[in-house]
């Protein structure tokens, strides 16, 4: 059977999962700080804080729904480690440089920046690129 | 002696709680600083902190959010939050050269320079407004009300947002009196949960709905491509200052500085606009793409901390984005923190607090949070990025908020808060979702509906 999603707040979610994990959310929170509510007010005598007591009581069952439901509800995600260089970078670079504007020669760059760049590998490609530029900016003025 | 060191220790403890809670939230993706910020303040201020824990809690949230929230949207190319969004594209160009970590580096050395330059010159800005607060605070339900107009013209919703406000504002102040009649006591905290967490709430209700159902419907469960884990530096751990070369520091710095003084704009306005006034100029691409990184990030910091700092310091009203949305707990958490609609007179950090302990105590916050994050986002951001999207699921995080929601609502008003809660937060979530009538103009809605209509009242009535 198909599994059908939803996008809800960002993210797929499964709908049945959703209304469980918002049960859950609610049906442990909401009993557990009525009860707390009230404890807290016999055992204090009505003090005002036993109010604010049973508020941290509601928080911590808040975060246990949340532990029970990632552990009955798996995450609908798909993820894929990316490799370094998924398909070639000069592509990656043509479509930068079409929606930003050149990527500019990196022998112009300042001494630290330049060996951070060397560093990373990215040097020869950013080279590379600035003189097929240099080059197509060439011809177009000749013709 | 006894006397310092309380408040002290519990300064301390509190920014390790909200440094390592929120360090951890920004690694979640979409999760929008006022639906998580807001109410987790507020719980703080309700169970009885002291206002220096309070106070810390939250700096040191800020600080440690707008670090981690980096890891998402760099390595992942998903904004860790809002604001990370503006980072988004120059992200993703840095991605698709093969060097999300630099885009990665530079952006949380950017975040951790600009904040620790921004709390001193937050306070030093405060200061210099502070001889005008007495004016500033007779003349508020005014403020309120130009500020909710500018920041509606300024949203992506333009006109339409200024005129939602209209209604808007009458369904609070007509759920207000709801409130009023029933409990015999106005609502605040159930308004701000529901404005903030109004498009969660939108989006369950159109997914109960067979023909809203079909708009959300999708065939595959979303992809996410997690960039590969490189580790380029020699040592421990890389020193923010040497992460960003001269001039990117000089960039992150000054943006850090204008971003401080300028705290009545929208943050995230002003990241863009930071990002332009500072990235543009820039010659080369790769420089630029790495330059706009540190400084949008370093501004998300700045403008959080400024506009927090800047009205609790000197006018003790909420009278900034930032002031009116995340932080809104810190100048109003009744019945711990309180304003009075018709006077204008407060009850909050504003007044509990000394301008050099928002100085020291602030400045304490933020680098504790950064101690914790800055090491952590770079060395273990891949570890703990994959961990994120394998183990916790969409639904665990939206169904612990909707217990929260449920037992905040219940504790101000019971049921009819909870209502309210739900009401306003399904009017917010679509004029959101359909008009781009983002959280912040809706929550300048909702003190123009609690300070600026009594004053028009008392206007015609006089």
């Amino acid at each position: 059977m198909a599994q059908h999603y939803l996008e809800v707040w960002g993210d797929t979610v499964d709908s049945r999962h959703l209304i469980g994990s918002i049960g859950l959310g609610i049906g442990i929170a909401v009993p557990i700080y009525l009860l707390a509510d009230w404890g807290f007010d016999v055992l204090t005598g009505g003090d005002v804080l036993a109010h604010s007591y049973a508020l941290v009581a509601g928080l911590g069952a808040c975060v246990l729904a949340a532990v029970v439901a990632a552990r009955l509800f798996k995450p609908k995600r798909i993820i894929q480690i990316g490799t370094a260089h998924r398909g070639s970078r000069e592509a990656a670079m043509d479509a930068i440089e079409e929606e930003m504007g050149l990527l500019g020669n990196p022998d112009e760059l300042s001494p630290s920046a330049l060996a951070e760049v060397k560093e990373l590998g990215l040097y020869e490609d950013l080279r590379a690129q600035h003189e097929k530029n240099q080059r197509n900016a060439a011809k177009a003025e000749a013709q | 002696m006894e006397g310092f060191l309380e408040p002290a220790l519990w300064a301390l403890g509190m920014a390790v709680i909200g440094a390592v809670v929120f360090g951890l939230l920004g690694l979640v993706s979409g999760t929008d600083e006022t639906a998580t910020i807001a109410p987790l303040t507020l719980l703080v201020i309700l169970v009885g902190v002291p206002p220096e824990g309070v106070f810390a809690f939250f700096m040191a949230a800020i600080s440690a959010k707008h670090i981690t929230h980096a890891i998402p949207t760099t390595l992942l190319g998903i904004p860790g939050d809002t604001m990370a969004a503006p980072l988004l594209r120059d992200a993703q160009m840095l991605r698709e050269l093969g060097v999300p970590h630099i885009a990665l580096r530079k952006a949380i050395s950017g975040g951790a320079v600009a904040a620790v330059i921004a709390v001193p010159m937050a306070v030093f800005f405060a200061w210099v407004i502070t001889p005008f607060s007495g004016q500033i605070g007779a003349v508020a339900p005014w403020l309120f009300f130009a500020a909710a107009g500018l920041i509606a013209v300024l949203s992506k919703g333009r006109w339409a947002a200024l005129i939602a406000l209209l209604p808007f504002v009458l369904i609070v102040v007509g759920l207000q009196n709801f409130a009023i009649d029933a409990l015999g006591k106005g609502l605040s905290i159930s308004f701000f949960l529901g404005i903030a967490i109004g498009p969660l709430i939108a989006d369950l209700f159109l997914a109960a709905s067979p023909a809203g159902r079909a708009t959300l419907k999708r065939d595959a469960p979303r992809t996410f491509e997690l960039a590969a884990d490189v580790r380029t530096w020699k040592g421990r751990m890389p020193n923010p200052l040497r992460v960003l070369d001269r001039a990117q520091l000089g960039s992150t710095a000054g943006a850090a500085v204008v971003s401080s003084a300028t705290f009545v704009f929208s943050p995230v306005a002003m990241t863009v606009m930071m990002g332009e006034l500072f990235g543009r100029r820039i010659k080369n691409g790769y420089q630029r793409l790495t330059t706009m990184m540190a400084v949008k990030n370093g501004t998300t910091e700045s403008t959080y901390i400024a506009e927090t700092l800047i009205p609790l310091i000197a006018i003790g009203l909420p009278l900034s984005p930032m002031a009116a949305g995340p932080a809104n707990p810190l100048f109003n958490a009744p019945p711990v923190f309180t304003l009075n609609a018709e006077t204008g007179a407060t009850n909050n950090l504003h007044d509990m607090l000394d301008p050099w302990q928002f100085l020291v105590i602030g400045l304490a916050a933020v680098l504790i949070g950064l101690v914790i994050t800055y090491p952590f986002a770079m060395t273990q951001a891949h570890r703990a990025a994959s961990w994120i999207m394998r183990k916790v699921s969409h639904e665990a995080i939206i169904g612990a908020f909707a217990g929260l929601i449920a037992v905040i609502c219940l504790y101000e008003g019971g049921i009819i808060a909870l209502f309210v809660a739900i009401t306003i937060g399904l009017v917010g979530g679509l004029l959101n979702k359909i008009f781009s009538m983002h959280t912040g103009v809706q929550f300048m809605g909702y003190y123009v509906a609690v300070l600026t209509v009594p004053a028009i009242t008392a206007l015609f009535a006089g």
